[in-house]
């Protein structure tokens, strides 16, 4: 098992926003978070790397707690991806792809450059490796995001709502990176307000709202036989 | 017209007077540039250990310490802090003064370099450290490569602000005996009791020195442009 949260609550000064969450998730899961605004779904995400310390309760990597130091002992294999993309604004696409994996010596600065360029090709950005952030539009930031993620050969990539600062022409270029991806022996979890997006990449939905985790299943009975109220009343206000 | 050109011969040329000039610019630029380099130096080693506890923490007393220190520098007027170093601290020792100058402006520079960077470490996006954080570079990498290069671009402007005024500031080093630009022009001055082209002299001087810097530091803010998306 690849995680395991128990009890896990996250207050924010008096308001819980995380109430007594308990999951687990197997290794290679596709998993997307639905639910409300407000609901928890981006904490719970960022508890899942420490953005967040769990007020209370625990959380279990590979059958390990993970704390501080068991995060930092596995340098980057939880992968994130922002809704705000977060490159560094002060270096060049290549740079953004090679400077984590080189600097904690995944891999020589060469190879790192290859395997750089053999994801940007990938994403038909070849010719912007010596562009600077602010010269793309936002959905190739996303994709430079994800396959920056990608370089440090992550076990887990959480998506916090990776499509909601995009422009509506935009988003489909990053979904279909997502699905893409979705190939590979990796653990993803995505937050999302994309049901379509959600019914194709999904191998499992989560639905949370008000800070627990209100019903989980597979699409097919989420989508479309929901068994809870509030599911189906989410449901049916989004589309 | 013939009484400008007494004036002048009696301010420069009788005596050899240029020579204090030369030696006032000559103290001048060497406390200058000597304070600068160690405002920087302290600033930015102040700016990082608050900005290290802030992040993590750690280093609690090292940050009060720091803390202590930008706000007794920044609290007190410069021209009291050489006095107290050079009359209290350095009173008995063989330090030349214009060493305790230079440690004085540069200790007073690297408590307003210190904040001037930490408004910069603060102006970015957290989600900059939180990404890197993902991407498993710990504090020292992050701030080498993310925030410090970011922060910089940001800050240039203020950043050569705080230089000019520090070699500005540096005229009051003559409180101390230390013969820079503007001792030298009131030594010629009370000898000649004729202030107009000593003060001209002196004006023209810093505004050269001012010129030049405020030119290098726009130099170095369009070379660092091309960080700061906006």
């Amino acid at each position: 098992m690849l995680y395991q949260v128990k009890k896990l609550v996250k207050k924010f000064g008096n308001t819980s926003v995380l109430k007594n969450i308990n999951l687990e998730i197997e290794e290679n899961e596709k998993i997307v978070i639905i639910g409300p605004s407000g609901s928890g779904k981006s904490t719970l995400l960022r508890c899942l790397n420490l953005l967040e310390k769990p007020t209370s309760g625990s959380i279990y990597y590979h059958g390990h707690r993970l704390d501080d130091k068991l995060y930092k002992s596995i340098q980057g294999k939880i992968g994130m991806v922002f809704q705000n993309y977060q490159l560094f604004d002060n270096l060049t696409v290549i740079d953004n792809l090679t400077l984590a994996p080189v600097l904690n010596k995944l891999m020589s600065k060469e190879e790192a450059i290859s395997k750089a360029r053999r994801y940007l090709r990938q994403i038909h950005l070849e010719d912007k490796e010596n562009s600077y952030p602010m010269d793309l539009s936002g959905g190739q930031k996303q994709r430079v995001a994800i396959i920056r993620s990608l370089m440090m050969n992550p076990e887990v990539i959480l998506f916090d709502e990776p499509t909601s600062a995009l422009d509506p022409e935009m988003i489909g270029e990053v979904l279909s990176l997502i699905l893409e991806v979705s190939r590979e022996k990796i653990t993803m979890i995505v937050v999302t307000h994309e049901l379509n997006f959600a019914q194709e990449f999904a191998t499992r939905v989560i639905f949370m709202d008000h800070g627990k985790i209100i019903e989980e299943g597979d699409k097919e009975q989420m989508f479309k036989h929901p068994r809870t109220n509030r599911l189906q009343q989410f449901l049916s206000n989004i589309q | 017209m013939g009484e400008i050109w007494d004036s002048f011969y009696q301010t420069f040329i009788f005596e050899d007077r240029y020579l204090y000039f030369l030696e006032g610019i000559k103290f001048t630029l060497i406390i200058a540039f000597f304070s600068i380099l160690l405002g920087l130096i302290l600033g930015v080693f102040i700016s990082i250990v608050r900005d290290f506890h802030k992040q993590t923490g750690k280093w609690f007393l090292l940050s009060k310490i720091c803390d202590i220190y930008v706000y007794v520098i920044r609290g007190t007027p410069t021209l009291l802090q050489l006095m107290i170093l050079y009359y209290v601290i350095f009173k008995t020792s063989t330090l030349s003064p214009i060493i305790v100058g230079i440690l004085t402006f540069g200790i007073n520079s690297g408590a307003y370099v210190a904040e001037i960077f930490r408004a910069g470490y603060d102006g970015i996006d957290k989600g900059q450290r939180e990404a890197s954080k993902t991407l498993g570079l710990n504090y020292l990498k992050t701030m080498r490569y993310i925030i410090f290069p970011q922060a910089l671009a940001k800050i240039f402007p203020a950043l050569g602000n705080e230089i000019i005024t520090l070699v500005k500031e540096t005229s009051i080093a003559g409180y101390v005996g230390i013969v820079e630009l503007i001792k030298a022009a009131d030594i010629i001055s009370s000898r000649t009791y004729d202030y107009f082209f000593p003060l001209i002299i002196a004006a023209i001087v810093y505004l050269l020195l001012t010129f030049i810097l405020s030119k290098v530091m726009k130099y170095g803010e369009r070379k660092l442009n091309h960080v700061v998306s906006g």
